[in-house]
């Protein structure tokens, strides 16, 4: 099996994988790390959105174990682990989880916002976000978070 | 207040801890089998080990509020731990929205036993009478001397003591913890990825596992031929089981490639031709039928006017965002399962019944749920992962289902067909109201009796929302008339309310358009009568509904003038005789687009827990119904749902999502609704009575198309 070396919230790892599998279940099933989470598998639903290097938004589901060899990913898990994150603290300011399950996918694609731009309008998250799917229904908090987020990041 | 209660104590296990157990549902148990258990260490943590699950509707934070406030415990003391099925625990189950109202006053009860015993060990040790003293988060004071004492040095002295059955509890308005805005106590563990759900389990040696399902509802493997999906790299086991053929491998993607590479061919079985269409005209023709009377009242005066309009409803599924999975763990007499379920006892007794092992020798691990919505009340897809690993020899292995898996062979909500008439006497009043709902009942987890199937009183849950209308009209009657059919139905969130509101508050909308009357003043004046009414076991208070509806007008900017091509809707429901609700909705329809600006919600569910959590569940459950007016429906053809994926299975997404504002009615009573249901039946029909509001056109089918409003 063909050997893959990736950088992982800044760790660099040795992965033997099919050079198809999906970097999603790399991270799930060979690094041990289900922070980031399967929702449908084809890129619809956003659940298993990263940031790649550059910071963007990208799904894990979509890319490839060859795609992904000798780049740089950072995971729910490698934004802190003690939810300092602006992001993170403001999740948790805002009481947006319910089920919970859609949120490091909602939080990475709010992180790549940011990065682009500082302060995000209404309809800047709407065109961040909409293609991200949260069957509890959390979006309205979702939106007041990537605003509150936005303030704490300075 | 005081109630008796029985406890009991737990020495054995306890050590220097103070631990007591207590029962949930004592009033329907037949002897005392605690349920709950409240631990508190020398170390002052306090740890409450309950049955529910939580699956975002925020058990795992209201139930500890409860306890800690009773037991005056300091917030950031109070640890919860997940219960699983065993000789302690022998019914547990989450759903119904059942958990708060349920669990109210039993926690306060063991809460108040605690305090009382904590108080009586600080007495002895200080000398001094109980009375003297009171205790304040986490501590035992003695105002007089100014001592005070942590909980956790008097866990000891404590545990000795007799746990008293009718511990004073206390009154409403001393409550500190309860009513305040309480943050989820998952919150940091779930933007931190480190919640474990059910997909999440990881155990040594674990194998991952797929299960390639005949695809027509109730079809079969005609034969397959594993070398292809053996070819692959990582697959371990291809084996028929129960539902379909498994294949077993080193991790998922070698599952999912092995699946794709199967060589199999299946038996369509009977319902190789049902469809959609045809199980609508199969509903159609049985509402020529009676049915069953679920409740019939007064007397039919003449009528000089008569309405009538039918109404339709689709399939739907649950489509929670985590699939179905669970992981199970064969070793040939015992058997181990983790599982995001909201039914931990069925999986127990399902798994070993499957496996043939007494329960006792089955562990079912209850982990987070991501979304549950009633599909997580099933067992299927434990009883899946039991199945896999005793098919290839035990250990354990994850069962995964895909997106695929998870929409076409779940539990559905049941299509229904509803025929509504309203009559007008000649001075315009309205005298009287029929409502007939033509569905299949819940058949999904068990197959109904004969016996059941002849029981009116078996087709309550589905006629939810028909029967218990709350309106006072001199003549009402309703019924249900069964339909069979191959879908398996089983609860959706509000179970099988939806459909009947959306047809009952549409159709009493036109009725207030007939009379000429505005909307929400008609229903008013269909709210006096008697206060209190039952239909059937449901009890509905209509001034706590006139009250909802008031606060409703006076927030909603009701009666005020819309631009044109937008408009203002509302509707109103009792949940299951409990939470009073009603919403206003303000839509702009564009081309035949809808969309919906603002919804205002009013809400009575008695005694508030946590105010933060019920506005979650309002702005959830708003979101929710509208995916189901606007977005999804699930459509059959040759035997098989259409839709795969949340692509031809939408689910609303943020740039649909209106504003919402919930407004609460002051919490009072003595009792908290649960509200991860109640906030989904109104909201569709406050939908489309805003639809007709902007367009004047009437929408009796959902979801709503385009070219509906074209």
């Amino acid at each position: 099996m063909p050997e893959f070396r990736l950088t992982i919230n800044g760790k660099s790892e040795i992965v033997d994988a099919d050079a198809d599998m999906p970097l999603l279940w790399v991270l799930r099933d060979k690094l041990g790390m289900t922070g980031t989470k399967f929702g449908c598998g084809v890129g619809i639903c956003g659940a298993c959105t990263i940031l790649d290097g550059g910071s963007n938004a990208v799904r894990a589901c979509q890319i490839t174990a060859a795609d992904a060899n000798g780049k740089r990913f950072t995971t729910i898990e490698g934004l802190s682990s003690d939810g300092l994150h602006p992001c993170q603290r403001a999740w948790i300011e805002e009481d947006v989880a319910q089920c919970g399950y859609c949120q490091p996918g909602m939080i990475m694609t709010a992180c790549a916002l940011l990065k682009r731009k500082a302060k995000p309008t209404d309809a800047d998250i709407d065109k961040a976000m909409s293609d991200l799917v949260c069957r509890c229904g959390s979006y309205v908090r979702i939106r007041k978070a990537v605003h509150n987020a936005a303030r704490l990041v300075k | 207040m005081t109630t008796r209660r029985e406890f009991i104590k737990l020495s054995l296990i306890t050590g220097s801890a103070l631990a007591i157990g207590f029962d949930f549902d004592a009033e329907e148990a037949k002897s005392f089998q605690p349920n709950g258990w409240i631990r508190i260490e020398p170390d002052g943590t306090v740890t409450l080990t309950v049955g529910k699950s939580e699956m975002g509707q925020g058990v795992r934070t209201s139930l500890p509020m409860i306890l800690a406030e009773e037991l005056d415990a300091d917030w950031s003391s109070i640890r919860l731990a997940q219960a699983s099925p065993s000789d302690q625990f022998p019914r547990l189950g989450t759903g119904g929205s059942f958990s708060l109202g349920g669990s109210w006053m039993p926690l306060r009860q063991a809460g108040a036993a605690a305090r009382a015993m904590l108080i009586a060990a600080a007495a002895a040790r200080w000398n001094v009478a109980e009375g003297t003293l009171r205790t304040e988060r986490g501590f035992v004071v003695h105002a007089d001397s100014g001592r005070r004492i942590g909980y956790g040095e008097l866990t000891g002295a404590a545990a000795s003591l007799p746990i008293p059955s009718a511990a004073p509890l206390k009154n409403t308005a001393e409550f500190k913890i309860i009513g305040t805005r309480t943050k989820r106590t998952d919150g940091p563990n779930i933007v931190t990825g480190k919640a474990k759900y059910g997909i999440d389990t990881r155990v040594e040696g674990m194998r991952y596992a797929t299960i390639v399902r005949p695809p027509v509802l109730g079809g079969s493997i005609k034969r397959f031929d594993a070398t292809r999906a053996k070819a692959i790299v990582g697959v371990r086991h291809v084996v028929q089981v129960q539902s379909g053929v498994a294949v077993v491998a080193d991790n998922t993607w070698a599952a999912l490639k092995g699946r794709d590479a199967l060589d199999i061919e299946f038996e369509p079985g009977p319902n190789a031709s049902f469809s959609s269409a045809l199980h609508a005209q199969r509903m159609k023709e049985a509402a020529n039928e009676t049915g069953f009377i679920t409740r019939k009242e007064g007397t039919a005066t003449a009528v000089a006017r008569h309405l009538e309009a039918a109404y339709h409803y689709p399939f739907y599924a649950h489509a929670p965002l985590e699939p179905m999975n669970s992981v199970a763990d064969f070793r040939g007499t015992s058997c181990e399962i983790w599982s995001p379920t909201q039914a931990p006892n069925s999986v127990q007794e399902r798994v070993a019944e499957f496996l043939g092992i007494p329960k006792t020798s089955v562990k079912v691990n209850v982990t987070l749920i991501g979304g549950g919505f009633g599909r997580r009340l099933g067992w299927d897809y434990a009883v899946d992962a039991a199945d896999v690993s005793k098919a290839i020899g035990g250990g354990p292995v994850q069962v995964l289902w895909t997106r695929a898996d998870d929409m076409k062979h779940g539990y559905f909500q049941a299509a229904s067909l509803h025929q509504l008439g309203g009559g007008f006497d000649e001075q315009g009043k309205l005298v009287a109201w029929t409502h007939k709902k033509v569905s299949s009942p819940h058949n999904a987890r068990r197959k109904p009796t004969e016996e059941q199937l002849r029981d009116p009183n078996f087709y309550r849950d589905s006629s939810w929302g028909v029967y218990d209308i709350p309106y006072d009209i001199p003549f009402v009657e309703t019924s249900y008339v069964r339909v069979d059919g191959p879908v398996p139905i089983g609860p959706w969130r509000a179970v099988f309310s939806p459909s009947s509101t959306f047809a009952r508050e549409s159709f009493f909308d036109e009725l207030a358009h007939a009379a000429g009357a505005d909307p929400l003043q008609f229903r008013l004046d269909h709210l006096g009568g008697a206060e209190k009414i039952t239909a059937g076991e449901l009890t509905i208070e209509r001034p706590r509904l006139r009250r909802v509806l008031e606060t409703l007008r006076a927030k909603s900017d009701w009666g005020k003038p819309m631009p044109k091509g937008s408009g203002r809707g509302m509707a109103c429901n009792v949940y299951d005789g409990d939470t009073h609700i009603a919403y206003a909705a303000e839509v702009s329809v564009s081309n035949g687009n809808v969309r919906v600006q603002r919804v205002v919600a009013v809400v009575d569910c008695g005694l508030i827990v946590n105010p933060l959590g019920v506005e979650s569940q309002v702005e959830g459950g708003v979101i929710w119904s509208l995916s189901s007016a606007l977005k999804s429906e699930i459509t059959f053809k040759d035997g098989q749902a259409e839709q795969s994926s949340f692509g031809d299975f939408e689910v609303l997404r943020i740039d649909e999502t209106p504003r919402i504002e919930v407004h609460l009615i002051p919490s009072h009573g003595e009792a908290p609704f649960g509200m991860g249901e109640p906030p989904v039946p109104p909201a569709v029909p406050a939908i489309v009575n805003a639809i007709f509001a902007a367009t004047g056109k009437r929408i009796r089918k959902l979801p709503i198309r385009r070219e509906d409003l074209l």
